[in-house]
């Protein structure tokens, strides 16, 4: 039988050891989870099996031959693919262009568009998605994005495939889709590796975890044998208890900040709703929904073509961001590569962004000032590094996206609304937990939160009021008492 | 793990690659000069390459703060030598004060950038494209106004006042008064760059554009800035040779069309936007600068000249182009 085996893999990077001695085995027809905090070294890991960077020490096996590549490329000919944690397409080429990518197929010496049309199509009905082969893959919702790359490695039918944080931007329907797929693969006898940060998922879909902690393997487990507790505590360290219930929440919220009424632009339609000071309202829906839309108008990220929003009272219809940030709204953005983080920049940079015109001391940026916000959002935030110049490229995914919260929340910029899209992905679960508590804080200084998420749990336990979209419209609202998924979950389906 | 040294760094640095590269090419002028009799290593010459620098310096800074924030101007030496014609034209034709031909010379070019910055941010055509067509218009509008009443083209106009006269000739001791202008606008520009807010937005908005509009850095008011700033600087580098030559000509700056450009990449600005300084463009400057020189005492023939240019050209590309895949290499990205 076939079987992926790491021994002893190692890695360092300028200040971290990334992985130390890691050795473990994937067998086929099996789904093996590898599970650990942000900056556990689990993308470092699928890295150096798809040959994107080499190990330092150690090597990997694939059923008793040493696996040794000089390419990414030779990897996926030898049957190795690796959706990465960030995706890997090209934004202005088409969904198919972007499935078949390296391997288009050409007739008399021209690529075959008609082929390419027809499997194309052929793979997305397998999904049974909505997708359009020749949409180009930026006018996509990141969720679809998300499942074109999955749709590519599908593609190449390669005996190993590792999934990295797959459904950190995807919605239950796709979930469920995935799932599917995965399971047919695994039928095949196919050897699977699948990082997530969501516990359920965890047991609905794997067969064996392996668990990682500052670079170091800590325990294998299989998946029937063990419960949430023992793995979180595998994990973390600690046992964290119910994070729900041990928030510390605000109990009165204050009067109305932000009034949205009748809220129409390309993506959404009629849109109204209230927010209190210190009130934290949730928006579910599906992907699509026009949640996202919602939160750029109100930021002045895009256009808004009839409708009225209020601020404290006052009539406001910001052009750009750089309105709203000094009105104080912060929009934390869904999409942290493209739209958030300045990936070259240094973390230092990546924080201080919205606020540098407070940061300055005569007409010089204070570099003083610089440090204090950022070390103390690295502080609030556990982000894991060496040092507050590291580029953010250097970070794993999980501390991006805590350098974006960081930007987002300091005490500067979110003075009135914070509104934050789908903040916790790929986020471990010891920080997420961070991250609610913070949530709440701010309600209980008076700040409205809009809170916008596709893990239901999340949302119907965080929001004090969850309002659902379907296809750019509300359909319903309900408030946490009376929340359940089901609840809503129908909403967001039907309309 | 291996400890990183300060001076490794300091060794990679870009700095230090156009430092070893003058002094490769001092060393090779000095012997090419010496086969043909003649002297390159003269305080003489030192003088004459930094006042050879004022002219294409603020091009080289105009240049330097676009291609930062990720775009770039080919029309700044058109600009340029339609400046030294108005302020030419201005003085001889039309009869202004020399002040008021100045400042409506870099006014002018002002407006030129002001044009490129509302065809790229409101029209949303390509930088590239757009600067390229606008160098075309600018260089018919200079010869619109280099035809005299006689409906003649004039190629060179001459002008002469005091005022101008003694500002050509101005110096301390032997260092050309637009020599010091000059390296205090590379001070004040690159202390902008690297210490102010405008600065570090300029990096932000080069490296991730919608990322800077969603911190609301106000990415379209500075590129309207930089556009400005750009072509009103090429504005001053062409009044500044005018001034020196005593003549308006619509030829000015013809060698110079990508000098600045040219700078600025070979001192670590990257075409791709984030990256590099002043301090950079200065040496990159300089090094080019000290080549024509120095082909030009080694007594080559003009097409060697032209030729090599392109090949330091290439050779600045290929640095760029290499450096930003070891980096991006070595970030694993
Ligand atoms: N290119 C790099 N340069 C420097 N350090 C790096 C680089 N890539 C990863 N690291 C560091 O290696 C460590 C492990 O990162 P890795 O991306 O493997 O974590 P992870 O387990 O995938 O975390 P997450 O759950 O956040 O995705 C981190 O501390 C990270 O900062
Ligand atoms: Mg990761």
């Amino acid at each position: 039988m076939e079987y992926l085996e790491f021994r002893n893999v190692g890695k360092a990077f300028p200040g971290v050891v990334a992985l130390d001695g890691v050795s473990f085995t994937a067998r086929a027809g099996k789904v093996v989870a590898l599970l650990g905090e942000n900056g556990a070294g689990k993308s470092t890991l699928l890295k150096i099996l798809s040959a994107d960077i080499k190990a330092d020490t150690g090597k990997v096996v694939l059923s008793g031959k040493e696996l040794s590549f000089s390419s990414t490329a030779q990897a996926i000919n030898a049957g190795i693919s690796v959706i990465y944690q960030e995706r890997q397409l090209i934004p202005a080429m088409s969904v198919m262009e972007n499935v078949f990518i390296g391997e288009l197929p050409v007739k008399n010496g021209l690529v075959d568009f008609n082929r390419l049309f027809l499997d194309t199509k052929a793979i997305i009905d397998k999904f049974g998605l909505p997708i359009d082969p020749e949409a180009t893959v930026m006018s996509l919702p990141v969720a679809y994005q998300q499942m074109v790359e999955i749709m590519k490695a599908y593609r190449r039918d390669c005996l190993v495939i590792a999934f990295d944080e797959p459904t950190a931007p995807l919605t239950d329907t796709e979930i469920d889709i995935l799932f599917n797929i995965i399971r047919q693969l695994k039928e095949a006898g196919k050897i699977i590796i699948y990082v997530s940060h969501r516990i359920r998922e965890i047991f609905q879909i794997t067969d064996e975890i392996a668990v990682l902690k500052d670079g170091r393997l800590v325990k294998t487990l299989t998946t029937p044998e063990t419960d949430q507790q023992e793995l979180i505590s595998a994990m973390v360290g600690r046992d964290i208890g119910d994070t729900y219930a041990s928030l510390d929440r605000n109990g009165e919220p204050g009067s109305v900040v932000l009034e949205v009424d009748n809220l129409c632009t390309d993506a959404v339609d009629n849109v109204s709703f209230t927010l209190r000071a210190g009130e934290i309202v949730g928006f579910a829906g599906l992907v699509g929904a026009g949640r996202t839309e919602v939160a750029r108008a109100i930021f002045g990220a895009d256009r808004i073509l009839s409708g009225e929003i209020r601020l404290g009272g006052g009539s406001v219809r910001f052009k750009t961001p750089r309105d709203a940030i000094k009105a104080g709204i912060a929009l934390c953005p869904e999409d942290r590569k493209e739209q958030g983080l300045v990936l070259w920049a240094s973390i230092r940079d990546n924080i201080c962004m919205p606020v540098l015109h407070k940061l300055k001391k005569l007409i010089f940026l204070d570099g003083a000032a610089q440090d204090r916000l950022t070390q103390a959002a690295v502080e609030k935030y556990s982000i894991r590094t060496p040092s507050l110049w590291k580029r953010a490229l250097e970070l794993s995914g999980g501390n991006q996206q805590k350098v974006i919260l960081g930007r987002w929340t300091s005490d500067e910029v979110a003075t009135r609304v914070l509104i934050l899209d789908e903040p916790t992905k790929g986020i471990d679960i010891g920080t997420k937990a961070e991250i609610y508590q913070l949530v709440c804080d701010f309600a209980k200084r008076g700040v409205g939160v809009i809170f916008i998420s596709s893990e239901l749990t999340e949302v119907i336990n965080v929001a004090d009021r969850i309002i659902v979209m379907h296809n750019g419209h509300i359909t319903g609202e309900v408030a946490r008492q009376d929340a359940t998924e089901e609840k809503v979950l129908s909403l967001a389906m039907l309309s | 793990m291996k400890k990183k040294l300060p001076l490794a760094g300091a060794l990679r640095s870009k700095a230090f690659t156009l430092v070893v590269l003058l002094v490769i090419l001092v060393a090779l002028f000095t012997v090419l000069a010496s086969v043909n009799n003649t002297r390159f290593f003269t305080a003489r010459t030192f003088i004459g390459i930094l006042s050879d620098l004022a002219v294409p310096s603020f091009l080289a800074i105009g240049a330097g703060c676009l291609i930062v924030s990720g775009n770039i101007d080919l029309s700044q030496a058109s600009v340029g030598a339609m400046a030294g014609v108005i302020l030419a034209v201005g003085i001889s034709w039309w009869q202004i004060p020399w002040w008021g031909a100045i400042v409506l010379a870099i006014a002018a070019s002002a407006a030129a950038g002001l044009l490129n910055a509302v065809i790229v941010n409101e029209l949303g055509i390509a930088p590239f494209v757009t600067t390229l067509a606008i160098s075309s218009v600018i260089k018919g509008i200079t010869m619109l106004l280099s035809t005299d009443p006689g409906n003649i083209l004039v190629s060179s106009i001459a002008f002469t006042t005091p005022a101008t006269d003694a500002i050509a000739a101005a110096s301390f001791g032997d260092i050309p008064a637009t020599a010091i202008v000059m390296v205090a606008a590379f001070i004040v520009y690159g202390l902008m760059l690297a210490k102010t807010k405008l600065g570090k937005s300029i990096y932000l908005i080069g490296c991730n554009r919608v990322a800077a509009r969603l911190s609301g850095l106000g990415e379209k008011k500075i590129s309207y800035f930089l556009f400005i700033n750009c072509s009103a600087l090429g504005g001053v580098s062409g009044v500044i040779l005018s001034l020196r030559s005593k003549q308006g000509t619509m030829l000015a700056l013809q060698s110079d069309q990508f000098t600045g450009v040219t700078a600025a990449i070979l001192g670590g600005i990257s075409f791709s936007g984030g990256s590099g300084g002043m301090g950079g463009a200065f040496m990159g400057l300089l090094v080019i600068k000290t080549f024509n020189k120095g082909m030009m005492i080694a007594d080559s023939n003009t097409y060697l000249t032209f030729v090599l240019s392109g090949v330091l050209l290439i050779a600045a590309l290929t640095m760029d182009y290499v450096s930003v895949r070891r980096q991006r290499k070595r970030a694993g990205a």
